[in-house]
């Protein structure tokens, strides 16, 4: 797999997403998304539930089909691409809940990471349990058993141990507690300083705003703000607490 | 709108007891909490609103106010009677109707037979056992079942559409059809979870219309799960917020708005940003003015 | 004692092996392989062409049997069927399979002819050499049976432990979606589960031949024994399916110790212990309430899952929208019973006595149109009250005295509340459970009432007379169509009454039913007792036709070959019933006459090819009959599809029609709405 520094396309985009619409699944559909992600760019997706934040994630690591517009990552155009195959072309779908295999156990969880991996697979793993001890501990453990924590630690050990181009993190702080809210920031914010493009997805805003440098936000399936992340909060209070500032 | 949404009989006496009234509800999954320790009440004629974000437990709350969950704990009252422990049919013959958030449709049926169904529930029930005899299937449905459902149709704008089956339609038809077979029923109490979802601003505010024309023209009582906090704020007479299973705030629509834990519940944490700040000023602002 | 303990655990092996297959298969695909069986039969057939046909040494013939042609041919399979599976429903799944294990067998022996000695040698040398164990003996075949299953489980738990193949069909197992997101295709992986499976069905099917025959039929029993065990584990867990089979060997064989299989009593309990253990597990089971539908993966699969080709809805729906008194189906209806009515004065006594004994067919296949075309539930068992309304009338015919026709009609209300019990017992399963227990309880009433004397007597059962004034085949035939039209008058008030609006109401939304004020109970017991009613009485006309009661054309494999047939034809529609059931009696016979006798089992691959088009296309298959006639002719048309018209709420999405809007159950297809709807003020 090539790591993200080996990538010279400088500031073009990594991933770039046209005018996508996906009908699939009750108020989750999708109306001509468009977003660019640069190399090494971090973006946040907001909006309420049901907006179709999730949709967008889904289409765009393949698992849901679309049915217009055109995903590019990395240079191809893998609107038709299997998530398998996605996956192997470096992007990594962390998906929203508990993005691990629950009747695994915690070792088993990181293979399955690795089954596309050509390097050593000791090393990543010693990487993972370097990173989050706790799994070291725990890897003989079924990942069903473990804490909404661990699991998510698990999910995050996960993408970490290899090295994507980009990273889809669906909802990775929801119902955790804040310390581990932290946990989660901080190992999204390792990826990113180590090159990986992020696309963040959170109902909950403020944290994912101090995060991103863009950040768009999604209502009822469709674009209606896009721009600069630190620019985001009051559109955001406007799209989640109603039109009152527009009045 | 139309004026007849409601038959006339369905207007009953007022006890003084709240319409419907959820008292300690408390639901556990296993070890998760989906409900803790929530105090509810829907007044005779009030709209109350229920929000919270994603996962807070709303929906849960709104099963066991329909019967479909008996809770591990608490109770809930319909005009101050206990109904905890009966069953969805039982509370629906007591006035009490819902809509789903993901539609729970009839797939084969069409439009116009789920507003048949539910009208005939309300009002000839026993025909699901003697039609079989009368061969009433062959037989024309009766001229006030007709006028009530030509009633509905028309004020949900389902012309269009009243002889498709429901399996084909889009969310915005499949939300008014959902509504549409409520009011069917005739109910006292109405839940609508999530009744705008999928449906674009015109239809979201003609919608509010005809509920507000329920509640207002025939006494029915409104409890509302919604995620366009502006629609609930600007529609509800109180407003509940849950978040993480709890009721973290409750009262006036006004009060609602200004309450810091629902701002946190709705962005993560406190906000720092002055941006954000200023948004809410202006929120502020905005809703003095 | 130590004997009978050896040889249940030879037995119990092989229940084991195909037990252990079947949880793999299930839990990996979510597919429950009725077809388990012709699967083991086409590989132990071809392992017999290769030993004694052409003479091969053991070895290779295993070698190349279990390696090479039972892989492959799973793997076909899963690229022609299985994979086509995966989203669509119980009826659909259990229909496809069934439909393989009516096809496949015959096409088998078409390539390869019936075997002409149903003794087959199995893996051991002959003449079988024995052993002394402890004092008992056991023979070759028997050894080779115990190290087959130590071989199985000690190579299937060191792959499935151990090794990375293992631990990606474990990952699929527990979430398909997550698999794929970790860079496996779970298609590759699926394949090799579906290769593995026939391997172990082939191995299984080469070890019982020795014992029980080179035959479908002993395949079929060996599969349904597997099948207790397998609900026993409640479908997932492997260890308790293999422990269960165990078990289930040793006690079917430690019985024959205390109770003399060849007495009256021991030839009906012995074979009835599979049956009896998985009724046991499944009542257990669904008053515990642990026996819903199984949902396939985790949170993220739901997530993305679609509902989907389930042929029943799509005709519910595309169906549904016509109440008019005078629609195409109606018309269709009267030309359709027009021609029947007009054939018995033009038809020989042969073909006009077939052509009501389809008819009686028709009118117990009605019945399935009411539970699973109206109703929705998969019910296996409507065949043997088919057959409890044919043994009940001959009974009042013999006994009371009664006039036929009175009997089968009054004794078809005493069928009635057996099939209201099972209804309510199993309200709260799951349809794949229903389908089971369904399946389970006809095998029950095969062996213990239809098998057995006074009912069985040498196969042709009863006497049943006709009714005095029928007793010619034209006449019969009239009267059985005139029957046939009275029920099918009833079945379409009951489909337009509010009970039918009830019916559909609690089928695609139990949640929304019951909200509305509508009672489940008192709808399935409505629905359960008026499909038994029906089926019953078409039970009374089969034997009213043949004369007697013909014990095993009641048998519950029979029934899943009707059900097969009626939802080729259209599982809703009354026509397709009428249709479905005169081709059962009467295709068969067409071509042993007219065509060839080797080719008599053709019309039999067709059924089961029909019901396997269904995987394929359950847009297609749904529709009326006329459309399947269509397409005999090749000129397909093209599936209705439900048009929204323009100005509808929420319609005029930009990608509103561009997929199948009739598969998709209305929270499956949502959209947000971007609308021009027509205003109102």
């Amino acid at each position: 797999m090539t790591t993200s520094e080996s990538v010279s396309v400088g500031s073009t985009s990594l991933l770039r997403v046209e005018g996508l619409a996906v009908r699939y699944g009750a108020a989750q559909s999708l109306f001509d998304v468009t977003i660019d992600i640069p190399v090494n760019g971090t973006l946040a997706v907001l909006g309420s539930n049901g907006a179709g934040k999730s949709t967008l994630a889904r289409a765009v690591s393949g698992l849901v089909p679309s049915c217009g517009g055109r995903i590019v990552f990395d240079g191809k155009d893998i609107t038709k691409w299997s998530p398998t195959r996605i996956r192997r072309a470096g992007l990594i779908h962390m998906p929203e809940g508990r993005g691990v295999f629950p009747g695994l156990t915690v070792l088993e969880n990181l293979r399955m990471a690795l089954t596309t991996e050509k390097g050593s697979k000791e090393e990543c793993l010693e990487r993972a349990f370097t990173l989050f001890p706790v799994l070291g501990q725990r890897r003989r453990q079924l990942a069903g058993t473990l804490s909404g924590g661990e699991q998510q630690m698990l999910s995050l050990a996960r993408a970490l141990m290899v090295s994507p181009k980009l990273v889809i993190a669906d909802e990775m702080s929801l119902g955790l507690a804040p310390k581990l809210v932290d946990v989660v920031f901080e190992s999204i914010g390792r990826m990113r300083d180590a090159g990986v493009a992020v696309l963040m997805i959170e109902q909950f805003a403020s944290r994912a705003l101090g995060f991103a440098d863009q950040a768009i936000i999604l209502q009822r399936g469709s674009v209606t703000w896009a721009g600069r992340a630190d620019e985001a909060g009051e559109e955001l209070l406007h799209a989640y607490l109603g039109g009152a500032t527009a009045a | 709108m139309s004026t007849a949404l409601h038959a006339p009989e369905a207007a009953a006496p007022d006890t003084g007891a709240p319409r419907l009234e959820a008292r300690g509800v408390t639901v556990r999954f296993g070890g998760l909490v989906a409900n803790k320790d929530v105090d509810l009440a829907v007044g005779s004629q009030q709209i109350v609103g229920l929000v919270g974000p994603n996962g807070a437990g709303k929906s849960t709350l709104f099963a066991v106010l329909s019967g479909l969950l008996r809770p591990t704990a608490g109770k809930v009252f319909m005009d101050g009677e206990d109904v905890t422990g009966t069953s969805p049919q039982k509370r629906a013959a007591r006035g009490l109707a819902r809509t789903f958030q993901h539609p729970e449709l009839f797939s084969s049926l069409t439009v116009r037979e789920h507003l048949v169904l539910a009208y005939r529930m309300k009002n000839a029930k026993s025909r699901i056992w003697t039609d079989l005899l009368s061969f009433r299937g062959f037989a024309k449905s009766p001229k006030a079942e007709d006028a009530r459902v030509d009633e509905l149709v028309e004020s949900l704008q389902l012309g269009g559409i009243q002889h498709l089956p429901a399996a084909g339609l889009p969310l915005g038809s499949a939300r008014l059809l959902e509504i549409a077979r409520a009011l069917a029923r005739e109910p006292r109490v109405l839940l609508l979870d999530e009744p705008s979802s999928g449906l674009d601003v015109r239809e979201t505010e003609e919608v509010a219309e005809v509920l507000k024309s329920v509640v207002r023209d025939h006494g029915v009582s409104l409890l509302m799960v919604e995620h366009d906090v502006e629609l609930v704020l600007g529609m509800s007479d109180a407003v509940h917020v849950l978040d993480f299973g709890v009721k973290i705030a409750g009262g006036t629509p006004a009060e609602v708005r200004r309450d810091p834990a629902v701002r946190a519940a709705y962005l993560g944490e406190e906000i720092e940003k002055p941006a954000v700040q200023r948004a809410e000023a202006e929120i502020e602002q905005g809703e003095l003015a | 004692m130590l004997s009978y303990v050896l040889a249940g655990l030879g037995l119990g092996s092989i229940y084991a092996i195909a037990a252990g297959s079947l949880v793999i298969t299930y839990v990996a695909s979510g597919i429950f392989n009725l077809a388990f069986a012709a699967m083991a039969y086409a590989v132990a057939r071809f392992y017999y062409f290769l030993l004694v046909e052409e003479d091969w040494a053991i070895v290779p013939a295993a070698v190349v049997s279990l390696f090479v042609f039972a892989p492959a041919l799973g793997m076909f399979l899963y690229a022609v069927l299985f994979r086509h599976l995966r989203l669509r429903s119980t009826l659909v799944k259990l229909m496809a399979t069934v439909g393989l294990s009516v096809a496949l067998p015959p096409l088998v022996n078409l390539w390869l002819e019936q075997p002409t000695d149903p003794t087959a040698p199995g893996l051991a040398p002959r003449p079988l050499a024995t052993f002394q164990v402890f004092g008992s003996t056991i023979n070759a075949d028997q050894l080779t049976t115990y190290i087959g299953l130590v071989v199985v489980l000690l190579v299937g738990v060191g792959l499935l432990r151990f090794t990375n193949v293992g631990l990606k069909v474990r990952a699929l197992v527990d979430s398909e979606a997550l698999t794929s997101l970790s860079g496996t295709s779970p298609g590759r992986v699926s394949l090799g589960v579906w290769a593995a499976s026939a391997t172990l069905a082939g191995l299984a099917g080469i070890l019982i031949a020795p014992t029980a025959g080179l035959s479908v039929g002993s395949m079929t029993f060996l599969m349904s024994a597997a099948f207790a065990a397998v609900v026993a584990a409640k479908l997932r867990s492997l260890p308790l399916a293999v422990g269960v089979a165990l078990v289930m060997g040793v006690a079917t064989n430690v019985v024959q110790k205390y109770i003399d299989p060849s007495s009256d009593f021991g030839a009906a309990v012995v074979p009835s212990i599979p049956f009896a253990f998985m009724l046991l597990f499944l009542l257990f089971y669904a008053l515990r309430g642990q026996a819903g539908d199984l949902v396939a993966g985790g949170a993220l699969d739901r997530a993305i899952a679609t509902q989907g080709g389930d042929p029943t809805v799509v005709s519910a729906v595309t169906g549904g929208s016509n109440r008019r008194v005078l629609n195409p189906a109606v018309i269709a209806g009267v030309v359709i019973v027009g021609i029947v009515a007009f054939l018995p004065g033009q038809l020989d006594r042969f073909w006009s006595g077939l052509l009501a004994g389809g008819i009686a067919i028709a009118i117990a296949l009605l019945s399935y149109t009411l539970v699973t075309g109206e109703g929705g539930m998969v019910w296996l068992s409507q065949i043997t009250f088919a057959g409890g309304g044919a043994v009940l009338a001959a009974e009042l015919v013999r006994n009371q005295g009664w006039d036929p026709l009175v009997a089968v009609l009054v004794g078809a209300v005493f069928i009635v509340p057996v099939g209201v019990v099972l209804g309510l017992l199993t309200i709260r399963l799951g349809n794949l459970y229903i389908a089971l227990v369904t399946l389970t309880f006809g095998s029950l009433i095969q062996v213990l009432v239809f098998g057995r004397d006074p009912f069985y007597n040498f196969g042709s059962g009863q006497a049943m007379p006709r009714p005095e004034f029928t007793t010619t085949n034209d006449d019969f035939a009239y009267l059985a169509l005139i029957v046939f039209c009275v029920l099918a008058v009833l079945i379409v008030n009951v489909r337009r009454s509010t009970a039918g609006l009830a019916m559909s109401a609690v089928r695609f939304s139990e949640n929304g039913a019951k909200t509305l004020g509508i009672s489940v109970v008192q709808t399935k017991v409505l629905v359960s007792g008026l499909a038994t009613y029906t089926a019953a009485v078409g039970g009374g006309f089969i034997a009213m036709n043949a004369g007697s009661t013909l014990p095993d054309s009641f048998n519950p494999a029979v029934g899943l070959i009707w059900l097969a047939v009626l939802v080729t034809m259209g599982s809703r529609s009354i026509i397709a019933a009428l249709i479905a059931g005169i081709m059962f009696v009467v295709m068969p016979q067409v071509f042993s006459t007219y065509v060839d006798s080797d080719y008599a089992d053709v019309p039999v691959i067709l059924f089961g090819l029909g019901a396997l088009g269904l995987a394929l296309h359950p847009e297609g298959v749904v529709a009326q009959t006329g459309n399947n006639i269509m397409r005999l002719f090749g000129r397909r048309k093209p599936a209705p599809v439900t048009q929204v018209p323009p100005g509808t709420p929420g319609a005029s999405g930009p990608s509103a029609g561009t997929s199948d809007p009739a598969l998709l159950t209305p929270a499956a297809r949502g959209e947000a709405a971007t609308i021009t709807a027509g205003g109102q003020a």
